[in-house]
């Protein structure tokens, strides 16, 4: 089995130092967070820009070829909601290091960005969602089946949808945690690649609280055969958690020095 | 329905580590396929071939005697060494060194180290005495010795890796060799403490054990296809260092190689037990993923050799 894929989060666009870093074309600050979070075991990084209306074409360009020029070609997820942007960063993303994932598609009104994937021989992050959180299990892999026929129909690898349960908030949700974890094991069980936004598990709770629930929900997802999640690496709990479960998994051959790499 | 053959593709390949200088340099590693898997991909270097000379002299081997016969200095066995057929490298061994043994003094054996280093333009791979205590004082000075010629230290091992690492592969510039004794995890360790010492991974070179066959040698096949298939299959670059083999000390060391004729007559002859133990061995090490093997009866190099030419 293949390593745990950690898609790092922050260079994110809700963040303000990433914000005027994009608005300003200042490549230090976006960089920073890039270097970090490689530094500290990502295997991707997500480029969210926002909705990016008015210039998300050259921007997403600007940010792909900096990021990975300056980090070893480092493979990409490109996150935003405008379609152009994301076509204009394959455009000049280099794939020496992985294919660029597109993040996302949904069941929903965003169904179409499997077709942007597919022509442009992409992952694509599929979110078992349409209009609104899945009620069940059962509306969950209904949305997996139709996007799975959807990209296999336009010729992509089933390998190269990466389903993603959607991942509730404990404080409000509580109740619906173990039916995500079903529904990654549905995935997993079919023999597809799973990701999502793990850490939404755990909003709104204390700080120090959020890096034991995160690595607790992990392994859990890691045991039902989640194989990717969009988080924050430089969460050391964190990864010394996926680390430690990859090593449990026969993903990577344990060696004392394990955490250290 | 006719065979559709679908190569087996890996995005990851094993460092290409280059020994010696000039026309005579070899490459060790680089390939992105198993052990010559050459349907999948071409392999990227040959798997070489070097030939054992040690301190102590000409082993007590008729055909190599005979092969030797008339070289009496190390440089002069250093040179015939160079000149046998099929012969990538030199590995000289200073098996003299150990204090359990002969124990000669460090000085001695740098002037052996040297005489050699002059005798021989092909590229050149130095063993220590195999004693932990008296390599670290050693092979750091063989390091030296050697400045400029960018040779293949063996080894760093777990107990000295600092000061064999530090001075072949920080200070001096050389290769380093990284053993461990048919343990995977170890030999994983060793790469990592070898780089966070500030050695390139690319500058090494793993000696992950072996034993002759049909001693154990299970468990050097699935350590070395372990390694292999994790540094290919999940892109480990703490295992992708390139794998050199030594055999000839350990085929020529078991009862197959040693018993007498006399003891044996069933076996039949000596010489040839010793020979087929060591294309044995070379040949299954080869298969499971060695980049390189270190062999000593010009026959063995010979035959070995000509099994990568045809596999290739």
């Amino acid at each position: 089995m293949a390593k745990f894929v950690t898609i790092g989060e922050r260079i994110h666009c809700i963040s303000p130092a990433i914000r005027r870093a994009m608005e300003e074309r200042d490549p230090e600050p976006i960089l920073k967070r890039a270097k970090e979070q490689l530094a500290a075991g990502a295997t991707y990084l997500d480029v969210n820009i926002g909705p990016a209306e008015n210039d998300g074409e050259e921007l997403m360009k600007w940010a792909v070829q900096l990021i990975q020029s300056e980090c070893d070609n480092v493979p990409l997820a490109l996150d935003t909601a405008n379609k152009k942007a994301i076509e204009a960063g394959i455009s000049v993303y280099n794939r020496s290091k992985g294919k660029p994932i597109v993040n996302s598609a949904d069941a929903g009104g965003r169904i179409e960005n499997i077709d942007l994937a597919a022509a442009n021989d992409a992952i694509v992050i599929a979110l078992c969602s349409a209009e609104g959180i899945a009620a069940d299990n059962d509306e969950r892999m209904m949305h997996c089946q139709n996007m799975l026929e959807r990209g296999m129909m336009l010729g992509m690898e089933p390998t190269d949808l990466w389903f993603d349960p959607l991942f509730l908030v404990v404080k409000g949700m509580q109740d619906k945690q173990m039916e995500v974890l079903e529904a990654i094991k549905m995935f997993s069980d079919m023999g597809l690649n799973s990701t999502g936004g793990l850490s939404n598990n755990s909003n709104g709770m204390p700080k120090h609280i959020r890096p034991i629930m995160d690595s607790a929900l992990v392994a859990m997802c890691m045991m039902q055969g989640l194989t990717s999640a969009i988080v924050n690496p430089c969460d050391v709990r964190l990864m010394e958690t996926i680390k430690s479960c990859d090593i449990f998994k026969n993903n990577t051959l344990y060696a004392d020095s394990y955490l250290e790499i | 329905m006719p065979f559709n053959q679908k190569p087996q593709k890996f995005n990851a390949n094993i460092n290409t580590v280059e020994i010696g200088c000039g026309d005579k340099a070899i490459k060790l590693g680089g390939e992105s396929t198993f052990p010559f898997y050459s349907f999948d991909a071409p392999v990227e270097n040959a798997p070489k071939v070097g030939v054992e000379i040690s301190d102590t002299g000409i082993a007590n081997v008729p055909g190599i005697q005979e092969y030797y016969a008339g070289a009496t200095t190390m440089g002069e066995i250093a040179k015939k060494a160079e000149a046998m057929e099929g012969a990538d490298f030199v590995c000289l061994r200073l098996e003299g060194g150990d204090p359990n043994g002969e124990d000669k003094p460090i000085e001695d054996l740098i002037a052996v180290v040297k005489e050699v280093g002059e005798a021989v333009t092909c590229p050149l791979v130095v063993e220590g005495c195999k004693n932990v205590e008296k390599d670290a004082e050693l092979l750091p000075k063989v390091a030296e010795a050697l400045q400029g010629k960018n040779v293949l230290i063996l080894s760093a091992r777990e107990e000295n890796y600092k000061a064999v690492g530090a001075a072949a592969g920080l200070a001096y510039n050389q290769k380093v060799g990284a053993e461990s004794a048919v343990d995977i995890n170890l030999a994983k360790q060793l790469n990592v403490v070898l780089t966070q010492l500030g050695v390139q991974g690319q500058n090494v070179v793993m000696n992950v054990g072996s034993a002759a066959v049909g001693y154990g040698f299970e468990y050097v096949v699935s350590t070395m296809d372990r390694i292999k298939g994790a540094a290919l299959s999940q892109n480990d670059n703490m295992l992708q260092m390139p794998i050199i083999t030594p055999v000839a000390d350990e085929s020529w060391n078991v009862k197959e190689s040693m018993a007498s004729e006399a003891d044996m007559p069933e076996w039949g002859p000596m010489e040839d037990r010793g020979i087929s133990m060591e294309v044995q061995t070379a040949a299954a090490v080869l298969a499971s993923g060695s980049d390189a093997v270190v062999l000593k009866h010009p026959k063995s190099v010979a035959t070995i050799s000509k099994m990568i030419k045809e596999l290739m």
